[in-house]
């Protein structure tokens, strides 16, 4: 069961690299909750960051409105699914400390 | 490989900012549908067209509008007798804009229902992707 929690919390770490995250300790493959976690939150802060040099960009006229409605579209994508992940992850774990002993 | 559900974002966008420039392009026609030359005899305000092509995303590998080109319609100029006209030439004739109304009304038309198509397809995307999240939730 944990094992299977586990692999759920690190898919999105193979598919999310963002360029400013530590690289993943290969030695610590069992625990990887926080460095999960850490990367998800590095992804979602870069893309709302884009999103608002995109909007500050139309503001000044620089970008289009279809670029900022892109841009914050993604950005708001981007927060659902790591809010969503989050939620899972953490009832998962809630879950088991639950669990009578 | 973009997440398929995602590249229509990026795909509609593309072809949102190409209508916009085509609406662009027809807005000049429109507001210049009378403008004639400076100095008598001289030609006036020649009719814009614009064309669109498609090209391949390096980035996603989609195929995404691009403006192809801005050209200028060739046909002839409509002549209007106005000796009064600063335009005029010693005749009394003035060349007016081969702007035609009507098209560039039609062309508006499909302009706009080409922008909300695009537009469209990226409230559906949105949808989809948003439905499919919330599957995590609950």
């Amino acid at each position: 069961m944990i094992d299977a929690i586990s692999k759920t919390a690190r898919l999105p770490e193979l598919q999310m690299q963002p360029a400013s995250a530590p690289p993943t300790t290969k030695a610590n493959t069992v625990g990887g909750f926080d460095s999960v976690m850490k990367s998800v939150a590095t992804e979602t802060v870069n893309s709302i960051h884009k999103s608002e040099m995109t909007a500050i960009a139309g503001i000044n006229g620089k970008a289009s409105v279809q670029q900022v409605v892109e841009q914050v579209m993604a950005a708001e994508r981007t927060l659902q699914t790591t809010i969503a992940v989050r939620d899972k992850v953490i009832a998962a774990y809630q879950e088991i400390s639950r669990m009578a002993i | 490989m973009i997440d398929s559900l995602l590249a229509p974002g990026k795909i509609a966008t593309a072809g949102m900012t190409a209508q916009s420039k085509r609406l662009l392009i027809i807005s000049e026609n429109i507001a210049n549908s009378q403008s004639v030359g400076a100095t008598p005899g001289a030609n006036p305000y020649a009719r814009k067209t614009i064309s669109f092509k498609s090209e391949i995303d390096r980035a996603t590998g989609t195929a995404l509008v691009k403006v192809a080109d801005y050209g200028i319609d060739r046909s002839p100029f409509r002549v209007e007798k106005d000796p009064g006209n600063p335009a005029a030439d010693k005749n009394g004739f003035v060349k007016m804009p081969n702007v035609n109304l009507m098209v560039e009304m039609a062309d508006m038309r499909e302009a706009n229902r080409a922008y909300q198509a695009n537009l469209q397809v990226f409230r559906q995307a949105r949808e989809l992707v948003s439905m499919t999240i919330d599957l995590m939730r609950t």
